[in-house]
C-alpha cells in the first residue's frame, strides 16, 4: 500500500509540473503588447525593452522557467502585472481563497449528504412516491438553466424567510442563501448517480443470493448494495474539490461575494501572465490531489484493484 | 446397495412428505396483462429425496421454487392453491417477516452462475459468517470457526487464508462451492439448487453434484435439483417431476419416468435425447413452441405439439392418472377408453429395457 501510494503520488508531482511547465510555455508565445498593457503605445522601443528586460522576459525560455521554479520553492507566486500591478500574487488570492473556499466546502458537503442519502431512498423505494419526485427534481435542476433557479431563490428567500440578499462575512445568516444555491446542483448530481449505482447492484445476481440465505431487506441493502454502489461515487468526491475552489463565477456576483469565481477568466484575457501562472498551479494541484486521493481510496475499497503490480495496465 | 424398484416404490411408501404443494396457481402481472406462470400444480416432496424437476426453459420450474422462498418478482404472486411446509401454508405468506422464518433457515437456495452469485467486493468468509449469523445464532470467533468448517465440508482447503479471499481469487467450480457452503451454513431442510452445474465445465459439474450428493447424506437433506440437463437427472434423481406450460404433467421415481415414460411430452424430451438417436438420422426435435401463458389454456397444454393427441386432449384437461404408487401422469392416453396409440421407436426402446427386475442406480 506505501508503495503504491509512493509511486501514485511521485505521478502526481510529474502530471502537476508537465500541466504548469506547458501553461508557462504557452503563455510566452503570447503577443508581447500583451504584457506592457495600455502603455504600449505611448512608449518607444526602448522604453519597452527595458521593460520587458526587467520583466526578465527577453531571456532565453528555459531561462525563465528555471527562474519561475526557482521563485516558486521559495513560496513567491511573482506580482500581478495587469490586474492589479506590482501587487504580489499572493496577497490578491489571500483574502479571497477562504471565502471560495468556506463555500465550496459547505455546499459540497450539503450536497453530498442530501444527494447520497435521496439516491438511496430513491433507490430502495423505487418507482414509489419518493423516486418519481426525485426524479422530478432532478431534471427540474438539469433542464433549467441554473441562473433561473438561482434569481428564483434569491428572490424568495429574501420575500417569504426575509434572509439577507447580499453575502455578509460576519452575518452567518447571510451565507444560507449562497450556501444552497450552490448545492441545489450537486445534490441532483449525486442523488441521480447514487440511485443508479443502486439500481444497478440491486439487480445483480448476489443480491438474490444474499436474499435466499435470509437477509432482512434492510441488511441486503446496507451491508451490499449500498457499500458497493458507494465505490464509484467515492472516487469522484475528491475530485470535485476543484469545483469547490474555482468558486462558482454566477453566484459569487449575484450575492456579491468577494471569491476566487472567474479570476482566471478575467487573468486570461487581460494577459496577467503571473497571475494565470499561479491560478493555473494552484488549480491543477487541487484537482491533480483530488484524483490522487479518490484512487486511493478506491484502492482501499474495491479489493479487486491489484495495488501496484498491474498498475501499467490500466 | 441396488434395490430393485418394488423395492424403492415400498421405501417410498413410508417415507415422510416435507413439502406439499396443491393446485398452485402462480400469476403476474405483464404490461397490463396477466399471465398465468404456474397453473394448479401439485407436487409432493419427501424428507430426504432428491427430487429433479425438468422441463424447457419457461415451463415455471423456477417460479414453482421461488413461490415457495417468497422470492417471486414483485409483479408475481399466489393466486391460489396452497403450500404445506411443516403444517404452514406458505401461500397465505404476505410479509417479509414471515418468510425470514423461513428463507435460507428451513429452504435455502443455490443459483446458476457462480460467477456472479457473490458479492464481488467482500471477502468469501464474511458472506459465508453473515449467513452462519442469522441462523446458527453465534457470533465472532465462534461464527468464525464455524465457517471454517464449512469451508472443509464443501472441499476448500486451507480455509483460514481462504476466508479473507474474495471471489475473483476463485476458480467457477471454488465460487460454487462457495455458494453452495453459505446454503449449508443457514443449516436448510430443504436444499433448491436451480441448475447448479450449468455453468460449469463438465468435469467441475461432476465434482460439484458428488459434493451435493455428500452433503445431503450428511446433513440429511431434501434436496430440490431444477435442471434441463437430462444426464445430471439420471445421475442424482430419484424421483423426476417433469414440468410443462406451468404445470407437473409427470412425476416418478426415476427409473419410472426414464424407462416407462406416459406423457406424450416426457416421451418427446427423452426422444430427443442424443443418445437415443439412430445414426445417420436426424436427431428429434419437439416440433411448435410452448403455448402463450398470457391466454387460458383448454385441454391439455401440450395437444397442439402432440402427434399422439386425441380430440379430448383439446378440450378438457386430464386428471392425473396412476400408473404405479410412485408413479402418474396427466395423459388421457392413461385412460382405460382411451384408444392403443403408436409409441416413438426411441420410447419402444426404453420400454423394451423396462421391467421389474430393473435395477435402481445402474
Amino acid at each position: 500500500m506505501l508503495k503504491y501510494c509512493t509511486k501514485r503520488f511521485l505521478q502526481s508531482l510529474v502530471t502537476l509540473f508537465i500541466v504548469v511547465t506547458v501553461v508557462f510555455v504557452l503563455m510566452r508565445f503570447m503577443p508581447i503588447e500583451g504584457f506592457l498593457g495600455p502603455r504600449y503605445d505611448k512608449m518607444d522601443p526602448g522604453q519597452r525593452d527595458a521593460i520587458l528586460k526587467a520583466m526578465g522576459l527577453l531571456d532565453p525560455i528555459h531561462i525563465q522557467l528555471k527562474n519561475f521554479y526557482i521563485q516558486l520553492l521559495h513560496g513567491d507566486l511573482g506580482e500581478s502585472i495587469i490586474y492589479r500591478p506590482h501587487v504580489p500574487i499572493v496577497e490578491i488570492l489571500g483574502p479571497k481563497i477562504p471565502y471560495s473556499l468556506f463555500l465550496g466546502w459547505a455546499s459540497m458537503t450539503l450536497s453530498l449528504f442530501f444527494g447520497l442519502s435521496l439516491g438511496v431512498f430513491m433507490a430502495r423505494f423505487k418507482s414509489g412516491f419518493l423516486d418519481k419526485l426525485g426524479t422530478v427534481y432532478i431534471v427540474i435542476i438539469n433542464a433549467v438553466p441554473s441562473a433561473v433557479y438561482y434569481l428564483f431563490l434569491q428572490l424568495y428567500g429574501k420575500n417569504l424567510l426575509k434572509l439577507p440578499m447580499l453575502f455578509d462575512a460576519d452575518r452567518p445568516i447571510s451565507w444560507i442563501l449562497p450556501i444552497i444555491s450552490m448545492a441545489l446542483g450537486g445534490i441532483a448530481g449525486n442523488a441521480m448517480w447514487m440511485r443508479r449505482y443502486m439500481v444497478d447492484e440491486l439487480n445483480k445476481d448476489y443480491i438474490r443470493l444474499a436474499r435466499a440465505k435470509g437477509m432482512r431487506k434492510s441488511a441486503v441493502m446496507f451491508k451490499h448494495v449500498m457499500r458497493n454502489a458507494i465505490i464509484p461515487m467515492v472516487q469522484g468526491i475528491p475530485a470535485s474539490i476543484l469545483l469547490v475552489m474555482v468558486g462558482s463565477l454566477y453566484i459569487e456576483s449575484l450575492y456579491s461575494i468577494p471569491g476566487m469565481g472567474g479570476l482566471l477568466i478575467q487573468a486570461i484575457q487581460r494577459q496577467d501572465t503571473p497571475l494565470v501562472q499561479a491560478l493555473v498551479l494552484i488549480f491543477s494541484a487541487f484537482s491533480i490531489f483530488g484524483l490522487f486521493v479518490g484512487d486511493l481510496l478506491m484502492a482501499m475499497l474495491d479489493p479487486r484493484i491489484k495495488l501496484g503490480s498491474k498498475e501499467g495496465s490500466r | 446397495m441396488s434395490k430393485t424398484i418394488e423395492q424403492l416404490r415400498q421405501e417410498y411408501g413410508t417415507r415422510e412428505k416435507i413439502l406439499t404443494i396443491e393446485d398452485l396457481v402462480v400469476k403476474f402481472s405483464l404490461r397490463g396483462e396477466e399471465l398465468t406462470a404456474i397453473r394448479q400444480a401439485s407436487l409432493d416432496v419427501y424428507k430426504g429425496e432428491s427430487l429433479c424437476i425438468v422441463g424447457e426453459s419457461g415451463s415455471g420450474k423456477s417460479v414453482l421454487t421461488k413461490s415457495f422462498m417468497g422470492m417471486l418478482d414483485n409483479n408475481g404472486w399466489i393466486d391460489s392453491g396452497s403450500v404445506l411446509y411443516k403444517e404452514e401454508d406458505l401461500a397465505a405468506y404476505r410479509f417479509e417477516r414471515q418468510w425470514m422464518q423461513i428463507r435460507g433457515k428451513e429452504i435455502a437456495m443455490i443459483f446458476q452462475d457462480p460467477m456472479t452469485s457473490l458479492n464481488p467486493l467482500r471477502s468469501v468468509g464474511s458472506q459465508i459468517k453473515e449467513a452462519v449469523e442469522l441462523h446458527q445464532d453465534l457470533r465472532g470467533e465462534a461464527a468464525r470457526e464455524a465457517v471454517y468448517e464449512i469451508l472443509e465440508n464443501v472441499g476448500i482447503a486451507d480455509p483460514v487464508r481462504r476466508y479473507r479471499q474474495y471471489p475473483f481469487e476463485f476458480s467457477g467450480g471454488m465460487r460454487q462451492r462457495v455458494v453452495i457452503a453459505i446454503a449449508m451454513a443457514c443449516k436448510p431442510q430443504i436444499l433448491v439448487c436451480d441448475e447448479p452445474t450449468t455453468a460449469l465445465d463438465v468435469t467441475i459439474q461432476a465434482q460439484i453434484l458428488q459434493l451435493l450428493d455428500k452433503l445431503q447424506k450428511m446433513y440429511d437433506l431434501t434436496v430440490i435439483y431444477i435442471t434441463h440437463d437430462l444426464g445430471v437427472v439420471a445421475h442424482v434423481a430419484d424421483r423426476v417431476a417433469v414440468m410443462y406450460a406451468g404445470d407437473i404433467i409427470e412425476v416418478g421415481l426415476s427409473e419410472e419416468v426414464f424407462y416407462n415414460p406416459q406423457h406424450p411430452y416426457t416421451m418427446n424430451l427423452l426422444s430427443s435425447l442424443p443418445q437415443l438417436g439412430e445414426k445417420g438420422k436426424d436427431l428429434y426435435a419437439i416440433k411448435g413452441t410452448p403455448p402463450n401463458l398470457f391466454k387460458e389454456i383448454h385441454g391439455d397444454a401440450f395437444a397442439p405439439r402432440n402427434s399422439l393427441a386425441l380430440k379430448v386432449d383439446f378440450v378438457h384437461r386430464p386428471p392425473y392418472f396412476t400408473v404405479s404408487p410412485t408413479h402418474k401422469a396427466k395423459t388421457w392416453l392413461l385412460d382405460p377408453r382411451a384408444p392403443k396409440v403408436e409409441l416413438p421407436s426411441a420410447i419402444k426402446q426404453l420400454r423394451s429395457k423396462w421391467g421389474d427386475d430393473i435395477v435402481a442406480g445402474s
